[in-house]
């Protein structure tokens, strides 16, 4: 009980937040954050609590966001039906590759993760005539919403954003509460610490991989479309490249994989260091994730959470 | 006929280099057991170096492979040394995520360096060809497959002929009966993660003067010395050979009979076909 309330009453007092904050950087900012966050979260139940290491999640980022995109463009679905459509997509995707390459360990199945989101990329670069290839879409270019005669898209205004991303962020924290408690996160978590073992104790293994999987593809879909609408605008690179997926991984390694907690923890790091050095940095904004990387493996491998837990523990049992 | 020759024969010399590109990541793997997604960055460097070498000194980028390869013998060692020994024993995923990790550092370093402008490196003979019979060949590409094919040679000799080369294979096949039989396998993965290395740099000089330079251009070129070491068997140097110019003649081929644009998506989902139905590759071993 104590444990939800200290999540339940900061995210309340975010969602006072923009009672006295309006301006639009800042605002920016938290929105980054969600989508960091949502990322992050997403990706540590795949990785984190199954321990499958998948570099290649931004296939379902890219097709929640193209999913979401084209159905609005070419057929004029609005996105909160769209949306939906986009995340049924990516899982039945990614539920068919990952019965294909589950069975597949350690670095062949890394590998195979990023060869999938590259063949998915290819494919949105190659098929024009839905794509729009490398041009990418172009938010301005899809047809404001209407509700009974009243056109409601304001793509700029950034509230409605902070307060969707605010509840995204806060759906993917609840998706990874309740996959740690339940009878599948153990399950998971037998998983990662020895496949084998779990195998002979009668874990069907690619079948708790393969619900990990769909469960982290969705919410991955769902950021993917939010973050689209957001940005608007979508390029096969930009969304289905490598560093999508890399950015993912990342957000939790160095937050501290396979806790609920990590990967928030990890986003916060991540967007305000890339933030305060993008002025400096420019381009490479990357390097932040670099340096940080190499830094929390050699330096604290169980991320910043393990870090100060360990820190904590020494300081009780020092006293 | 000829169309399909001369297609045929590009691959195998673009081949060529990408199975330089392979072998030094199967090196590294074989020795180390550690997977480097920080290969391509390593070729990026070698182009750099190539292009500067070119641009202000004037060396033509095929004798630069003389200057070029001992750099990054250099710079492979030292990253050994200083990072990547240290995660000798951990987690095969922290190994990746450390790997990944620097790569992001080098490709980022470059772009702020060198900005993220593409580079182009033309000789007075970049767009010549040398006519065999009915079918032409690119000079530079022509000239980068006999310097891949004597490298090649000399690190079969040196591997096969020498007591340093014999004790990197035994290295590789039994880190601790190599240990035991006085080798010192620590010396042997800074010897091998510099080899690898200097053979990234040695294609980055060899490509740079047909490839567009620029600091992401790395990243395709990790992902190809994978799909090349995998489909010849993780750690076979003869397989990485062979996955090469394989390598090389799929791409070709298919961008000329399905379509320029298709030719990488042909390449990975051949890649992930091997993955799943015969993952130790054409020359490994079973995996244990």
């Amino acid at each position: 009980m104590r444990a939800l309330l200290l999540w339940v009453i900061p995210a309340l007092a975010l969602a006072l937040v923009p009672l006295w904050i309006q301006s639009p950087y800042a605002l920016h900012i938290f929105i980054l954050l969600f989508i960091a966050v949502a990322l992050g979260e997403s990706w540590n139940v795949i990785g984190g609590f199954a321990g499958q290491y998948s570099v290649g999640h931004a296939a379902w980022y890219g097709l929640g966001a193209y999913g979401a995109f084209i159905l609005l463009l070419r057929k004029g679905i609005p996105p909160w039906f769209g949306v939906w459509a986009a995340v049924a997509l990516a899982v039945i995707i990614a539920l068919a590759v990952g019965w294909i390459t589950f069975r597949l360990r350690g670095p062949y199945f890394v590998l195979a993760s990023i060869a999938v989101a590259e063949i998915i990329r290819l494919a949105a670069l190659n098929w024009k005539i839905v794509t729009n290839g490398a041009e990418g879409i172009l938010g301005s270019d899809l047809p404001p919403l209407q509700i009974g005669g009243t056109v409601i898209t304001d793509w700029n205004s950034k509230i409605p954003y902070y307060y969707l991303g605010l509840l995204m962020a806060v759906f993917c924290v609840a998706v990874n509460f309740v996959v740690k408690r339940s009878k599948l996160g153990y399950y998971l978590q037998a998983i990662r610490e020895d496949q084998d073992a779990a195998h002979s104790l009668g874990i069907p293994l690619t079948f708790y991989k393969n619900t990990a999987l769909g469960i982290s593809a969705a919410c991955t879909a769902l950021t993917g479309s939010f973050a689209a609408f957001y940005v608007g605008f979508i390029e096969p690179q930009g969304v289905f490249g490598i560093d999508v997926s890399i950015q993912m991984v990342l957000t939790c390694i160095i937050g501290g994989i396979g806790t609920v907690t990590g990967p928030l923890l990890g986003a916060v790091v991540l967007v305000l260091l890339s933030e305060w050095l993008r002025a400096s940095l420019a381009q490479a904004h990357l390097l932040v994730y670099g340096v940080l990387v190499i830094a929390v493996i050699l330096l604290m491998p169980d991320g910043f959470v393990g870090f100060i837990a360990h820190r904590l523990r020494k300081k009780a049992a020092g006293r | 006929m000829a169309v399909f020759l001369q297609s045929l024969l590009s691959g195998v010399l673009i081949g060529g280099v990408y199975a330089l590109i392979g072998i030094g990541l199967t090196l590294i793997f074989g020795v180390m057991r550690v997977i480097n997604f920080a290969q391509g960055e390593l070729v990026m460097i070698g182009m750099y170096c190539t292009f500067f070498l070119f641009k202000l000194a004037g060396i033509d980028p095929f004798l630069s492979v003389v200057l070029t390869m001992p750099a990054l013998f250099v710079v492979g060692a030292v990253l050994q040394r200083s990072l990547i020994n240290r995660v000798l024993d951990a987690l095969p995923q922290n190994q990746i995520l450390l790997t990944i990790g620097l790569g992001l550092v080098l490709s980022n370093t470059a772009m702020l360096v060198f900005t993220s402008d593409y580079r182009i490196l033309s000789t007075t003979y970049s767009s010549s060809s040398v006519g065999l019979g009915s079918i032409r060949l690119s000079t530079p590409l022509l000239y980068s497959f006999l310097i891949t094919g004597a490298i090649t040679a000399a690190l079969y000799w040196f591997l096969a002929r020498t007591d340093t080369g014999h004790a990197i294979r035994a290295t590789a096949q039994d880190r601790d009966a190599a240990q035991l039989m006085g080798v010192n396998v620590r010396h042997m993965g800074v010897l091998a993660f510099g080899l690898g290395s200097a053979l990234a740099g040695a294609a980055g000089a060899l490509i740079a003067p047909i490839y567009y330079i620029y600091p992401q251009v790395g990243g395709a070129f990790t992902l190809k010395a994978f799909v090349v070491v995998v489909l010849g068997g993780m750690g076979s140097i003869v397989g990485a050979t062979l996955g090469g110019v394989l390598i090389g003649m799929i791409e070709s081929l298919s961008a000329l009979y399905i379509a320029s644009g298709m030719k990488e998506l042909c390449v990975y989902v051949i890649f992930l076909l091997v993955l799943l139905l015969k993952p130790s590759g054409l020359l490994g071993k079973s995996r244990t």
